[in-house]
């Protein structure tokens, strides 16, 4: 072979050489390993810690109010969708609550051509329009339960029948539905709706009282229906109006705050499932709220939104609730 | 020719003449090393099924095969899944980088195309009021709606990823898992997979001046998570799951149902299986 050849080959080998060894140093151990890749890169991508922890994370300390979610219409919703992801809670800080959650709730729930049907949707400029801004959604809707209870259809009770049967209320709710004692309510005037689905609610056990129990247990349905008629159909104007140990004015803006949603700003709001609480006995509204805070009547949305209430609180709305006049025709009518 | 030239080229020919023995002996030296340096090379791209286990540890990439369902008729645009995927992923809050993304088909009375949104269009980003939040504004509310849907959108781990074919550096590859994933280390940024994707599910991160897409949350998955997307949304609407597992939620959304695939001609085969799609969502 001519010399000239032979050093070209040489030279072209030398050069395999070094290129081979340049890349074997400057490539990365793994990065054959599986294929044309970096191996290592797999469990670096890997080993980054995740943001969304996952309901189970938080059921070991809000055990209760997971109990509460996983129970009701909201299951689906994870606790981070609302809430935000849990990655460095409790260690780093608290967990924000949504502030403006009409902001939040319409995200899902406003009503929007390509939304399925099945999803439960408003008209945001109609749906409750009385409510106060910023708590719009949750005064009425417990965002953990916020299927409202008690929806009841039309109540068609005999009122002859009813009062027949009202002899045996009369006792401790008096001739005419005025309670002699504050600590039992007045049911003159009062939505025949809300008796009748508290009366079930007694019937059936889910609401459990020492006296009301054994009286709803012997019912029948359609005496249900004609007792709450004929409760509804008599005039509360004789109810005396006895303002309790609180203070009514303080009363009245905590109502417009947490109560006026449901129940209206002076007690008598737009669903009729829902009771009046205008004229209604002081010392009663402060037994019950007082029951609902401790859970012993069982209700979402009343348990939430007396959770943050002090028992001043709870006498300031009594007194104030206490003092409306009932027979106020009340504003609207169907909800909307 | 001058004598002295005569010795020049005489004392060149001999400079070369040891310069080549020189390099031969060289290469003779380093020749057992290259050999050596092949073999180690050769050893490499071999699967070495011992470590498989211990790549990530308490996962075997091999026993998984990772698909991903979206049910466009539950979906209800509420973007929660965008919230999260950025949060997750920590993809930077403005408008227009997504790992994931909703969109939404409107067809108007009268009109044969649909009008087609996402949370990028700027009405809906005066909507939401911010671009690091996202929502869909009601902007179709008055308007005469015939028929209109959400579907959600995310990279397809394709079967056969173009994106990765077209890597110059390969730092993107495809998992034994099925997931397609990029190795910031080695993406030299020049975007030739963002071309490549006829999805539009890459894009480019301006600040680590990498691509970046959505990796099926591959920290979540593989720690026995599911995606974030699929952890927050509030209408199952995505699901996701293991095909090796006959009873995943994957295996039977795809059993049960008659799924399709997006751009099906173009022969990446995606992983990502849709229902309810209209004959316009490409």
């Amino acid at each position: 072979m001519p010399k000239h050849i032979v050093r070209l080959i040489v030279l072209l080998v030398g050069f395999v050489v070094v290129a081979l060894i340049a890349k074997s140093y400057f490539t990365d151990d793994s990065f054959y390993r599986y294929g044309h890749y970096r191996a290592d890169s797999v469990p670096e991508i890997a080993a980054q810690e995740p943001a969304y922890q996952t309901p189970r994370y938080c059921r070991d300390c809000h055990s209760e109010r997971v109990a509460q979610w996983s129970a009701n219409n909201h299951k689906t919703v994870s606790c981070e969708v609302c809430h935000g992801p849990a990655r460095g809670h409790p260690q780093k800080g608290k967990l924000p609550i949504p502030a403006d959650v009409v902001k939040l709730c319409t995200l899902c729930h406003e009503a929007m051509p390509g939304r399925p049907g099945t999803q439960p949707q408003i008209q945001v400029a109609t749906h409750n329009p009385n409510a106060s801004s910023e708590r719009q959604c949750i005064a009425c809707h417990n965002p953990h339960s916020p299927k409202i209870k008690g929806v009841v259809a039309a109540v068609t009770g005999n009122i002859a029948e009813g009062k027949k049967r009202a002899a045996v209320c009369a006792g401790c709710h008096g001739p005419d539905g005025i309670s002699p004692n504050d600590a039992w309510p007045n049911l003159a005037g009062q939505n025949a709706a809300y008796l009748v689905r508290i009366l079930a609610a007694y019937k059936s056990g889910a609401e459990k009282d020492v006296m009301m129990t054994p009286v709803a247990q012997a019912l029948g349905d359609s005496e249900i229906q004609d007792l709450a008629s004929y409760y509804a159909s008599l005039s509360c104007k004789e109810a005396p109006s006895a303002p309790g140990a609180g203070d009514a004015v303080s009363g009245r803006a905590l109502a417009a705050k947490n109560c006026a949603a449901c129940h209206g700003e002076t007690g008598i709001g737009t669903n009729p499932a829902w009771p009046k609480l205008a004229g209604q006995k002081a010392g009663y509204l402060t037994n019950m709220l007082k029951a609902f805070r401790a859970g012993l009547r069982k209700d979402p949305m009343m348990a939430g939104v007396t959770r943050g209430l002090s028992d001043a609180d709870i006498a300031n709305l009594s007194a104030y609730y206490a003092g409306q006049r009932c027979e106020a025709i009340p504003e609207g009518g169907t909800k909307p | 020719m001058k004598p002295d030239n005569k010795t020049s080229f005489a004392a060149r020919r001999a400079f070369l003449r040891k310069l080549g023995r020189t390099a031969a002996c060289a290469g003779a030296a380093v020749g057992g090393g290259a050999l050596g340096v092949m073999q180690t090379v050769a050893a490499k791209s071999e699967p070495a099924s011992s470590q498989q286990s211990s790549l990530i540890p308490d996962y075997d990439w091999t026993k998984h095969q990772w698909a991903f369902g979206v049910d466009a008729t539950k979906c209800i645009g509420c973007l929660r899944c965008v919230e999260a995927c950025k949060v997750e992923n920590n993809v930077s809050r403005d408008p227009h980088h997504f790992r994931t993304w909703v969109e939404r088909y409107v067809y108007l009375e009268g009109e044969d195309r649909p009008r087609i949104d996402s949370q990028h269009d700027p009405v809906n980003i005066a909507a939401s009021g911010s671009g690091g939040e996202y929502r869909f504004a009601n902007r179709y509310q008055d308007a005469k709606v015939e028929k209109a849907f959400f579907v959600p959108k995310l990279c397809n781990q394709c079967t056969h990823p173009p994106c990765v074919q077209v890597c110059p550096t390969g730092a993107t590859y495809k998992t034994v898992d099925g997931v397609v994933l990029i190795d910031h280390k080695y993406c030299i940024g020049c975007q030739y997979c963002v071309q490549a994707c006829p999805y539009g599910a890459r894009f480019f991160n301006y600040e680590k001046h990498v691509t970046d897409k959505c990796t099926w949350c591959y920290h979540r998955i593989t720690k026995g998570l599911q995606p974030a997307c699929v952890e927050v949304c509030p209408v199952g609407a995505r699901i996701f799951g293991d095909l090796k597992e006959k009873q995943s939620p994957i295996s039977q959304f795809i059993r049960n149902n008659r799924t399709r695939v997006l751009k099906p001609e173009t022969g990446n085969a995606p992983n990502v299986f849709y229902v309810g799609l209209d004959k316009d969502v490409l």
